[in-house]
């Protein structure tokens, strides 16, 4: 009786550091993202204030009013921003999936000799640095003439995406029994009919995943974006960000409510495809 | 090219190598060969001159690039080992939550949809030295009485900067180490159990094997933007105070652009692509390794 009474306030003390753990590593999480939008929301000057003003006195929408309402009314062009990253990320990620798709079936249903090779060599462009690639791509671009343009970032985003879309849709396709496919091709389909009938409808949700990755990178990315964008014209929201910085002041208020602007889209996008994507990445990790 | 038929995979992957091939291998030549030259973006008449090493030479010998490129070594060190290590004890807090697991899960991702660049700007925010929630949460409960100047000194700033990368980037280590933990079948901690290991010997010898190809993909994952640091710094510090947070790739930019020296930093761009290179490949070997131990085809 008192070895069953110790160990069950031994297992009720565990729990309540385990909740106490999970509630402070929670908590760290989220305090950063809730305070940026509660700064948003709160005049200046009690962001400013001293001492702190830790409970809001008040709460306006004027940093969004601000913002949307064009270059005269102390905002940035957050519209055309907005509109530039919309259009360069939605068609980059489009051409990176196409080629990502291609790429990631040759892997998952092909032999070839230097698979393995090959694969990290794709892997190995990623990861040379956005500023590194930066330097000869904007000679290029300005020699090209396509500096500042939506067609100059879009192509260099699509090679951005390439080697990781392949590697999440090789991983979909894995998931999808070759069976199918073959038991199609038998039934007299060929196969590229095999293709989008059969494996394309069920690898479909981890391509949209792949798809909504891709999409992310590009509306997140910024070494690239900041050197070989100069305008209004081609200007994305992350570079835009830093049109709130001046030489000495910083309207932190007006760059928290662009902060939330650019995290909303980008939060809604990645709630919808968690689960498909940890699973694309860690196919053939177990099993094969 | 007469009776060559080129094979499925070759054509599937073809429009890949085409992209990568036209916007990174051959800028990356381009920049290879423009790194031995003394090349200036006010004069371009000096892009066909050439030079041999002196770029590379002159690197060698300024201590600037070689401050910046041990701190970045060190900064990836230990954001690295940090990450893996609190995503791992993270990931297993999840785990072990019996209720509200998949709430859990969402808020876990959350600092995954920040992008660096907002990372950056939000603890520098947070950072500020007057009106920083980091400073008024100190002041405010008595812990410190003047304001900590976390972005002006020098070594509060690196942890500053350290802070704000390993906020954003344990995530990718968290859901990943998760999945491993989720895939894990039961019986064998049963087993060892049974067989009376502690639970520290149970971790290692049968957890840890099982989830470590789990966290060598987060790995790997993460050294393929390690440069994501440099928007953190770029919008923190900008490699201040007085170049005490310079890394490789604020020094690059610095070099190319403000100094226009498009020679000097493409030779230091060689050093930091090394760098990348060099991560990407050992985790790579490690996830390689790790998955033919657990028999996975590859």
């Amino acid at each position: 009786m008192d070895e069953n009474s110790s160990a069950r306030l031994k297992r009720q003390l565990l729990g309540i550091v385990h909740r106490i753990g999970l509630f402070l590593a929670m908590l760290t999480i989220c305090l950063p993202g809730l305070w940026i939008v509660l700064s948003s929301l709160r005049p200046t000057v009690e962001i400013m204030a001293k001492p702190p003003v830790w409970i809001p006195q008040e709460i306006s929408f004027d940093a969004y009013i601000a913002m949307f309402s064009g270059i005269g009314k102390g905002g940035i062009p957050v519209i055309e921003y907005f509109r530039n990253s919309l259009i360069i990320s939605v068609t980059s990620t489009i051409i990176a999936v196409a080629i990502g798709m291609a790429g990631g079936y040759a892997f998952a249903r092909y032999r070839f000799r230097g698979k393995s090779s090959v694969f990290l060599g794709l892997m190995l462009t990623r990861t040379v640095p956005g500023i590194a690639l930066s330097l000869p791509l904007f000679f290029l671009y300005v020699r090209l003439g396509i500096i500042d343009t939506h067609f100059g970032l879009i192509i260099a985003y699509v090679a951005l995406n390439v080697p990781f879309t392949i590697w999440l849709i090789d991983g979909f396709f894995r998931q999808v029994p070759k069976d199918l496919a073959e038991a199609a091709q038998i039934d007299g389909c060929t196969r590229w009919q095999a293709f989008w009938q059969v494996e394309f409808p069920l690898a479909g949700p981890g391509i949209a995943s792949a798809a909504i990755f891709a999409f992310l990178t590009c509306w997140n990315e910024f070494a690239l974006a900041s050197q070989l964008t100069r305008s209004v014209s081609a200007k994305t929201l992350p570079v835009g960000l830093l049109d709130y910085t001046a030489e000495f002041t910083i309207d932190w208020r007006g760059m928290c409510a662009l902060a939330v602007v650019m995290i909303i889209p980008a939060l809604t996008l990645t709630y919808i495809v968690q689960k498909h994507l940890v699973g694309g990445l860690t196919s053939g990790a177990v099993k094969g | 090219m007469k009776g060559f038929k080129p094979s499925a995979p070759f054509l599937l992957l073809l429009p890949a190598f085409i992209v990568l091939a036209a916007v990174v291998v051959v800028p990356l030549l381009l920049s290879l060969y423009s790194s031995f030259t003394p090349f200036r973006l006010t004069k371009p008449e000096t892009f066909f001159v050439f030079v041999g090493f002196r770029n590379y030479l002159s690197i060698l010998a300024n201590s600037d690039f070689w401050w910046a490129f041990g701190r970045t070594v060190l900064l990836l060190t230990i954001a690295l080992n940090l990450e893996m290590l609190l995503g791992l004890g993270l990931a297993m807090l999840v785990e072990k939550a019996t209720r509200g697991q998949r709430i859990l899960r969402t808020l876990m991702m959350f600092p995954m949809m920040f992008s660096p660049i907002l990372v950056g700007f939000q603890f520098k925010f947070m950072f500020n030295d007057n009106i920083g929630l980091v400073n008024n949460a100190l002041q405010s409960l008595g812990i410190a009485q003047d304001a900590i100047a976390w972005l002006i000194e020098g070594h509060l700033a690196f942890i500053a900067i350290s802070v704000a990368e390993i906020w954003s980037s344990t995530a990718i280590f968290a859901i990943l180490i998760l999945a491993g933990l989720l895939a894990m079948p039961k019986e064998p901690i049963e087993a060892a159990r049974v067989d009376g290991c502690t639970p520290w010997q149970t971790f290692r010898y049968v957890t840890w094997p099982f989830i470590m190809p789990f966290a060598y993909i987060a790995m790997t994952i993460r050294s393929l933007d390690v440069a994501r640091a440099y928007d953190i710094v770029k919008i923190m510090t900008d490699g201040g105070p007085a170049g005490r947070t310079e890394l490789l790739w604020t020094l690059v930019a610095r070099t190319a652009y403000s100094d226009g020296r498009m020679g000097m930093a493409n030779a230091m761009a060689y050093f930091s692509i090394l760098l990348s290179i060099a991560f990407t490949v050992y985790f790579f070997n490690k996830l390689a390794a790790a998955r033919t131990q657990i028999g996975a085809e590859w």
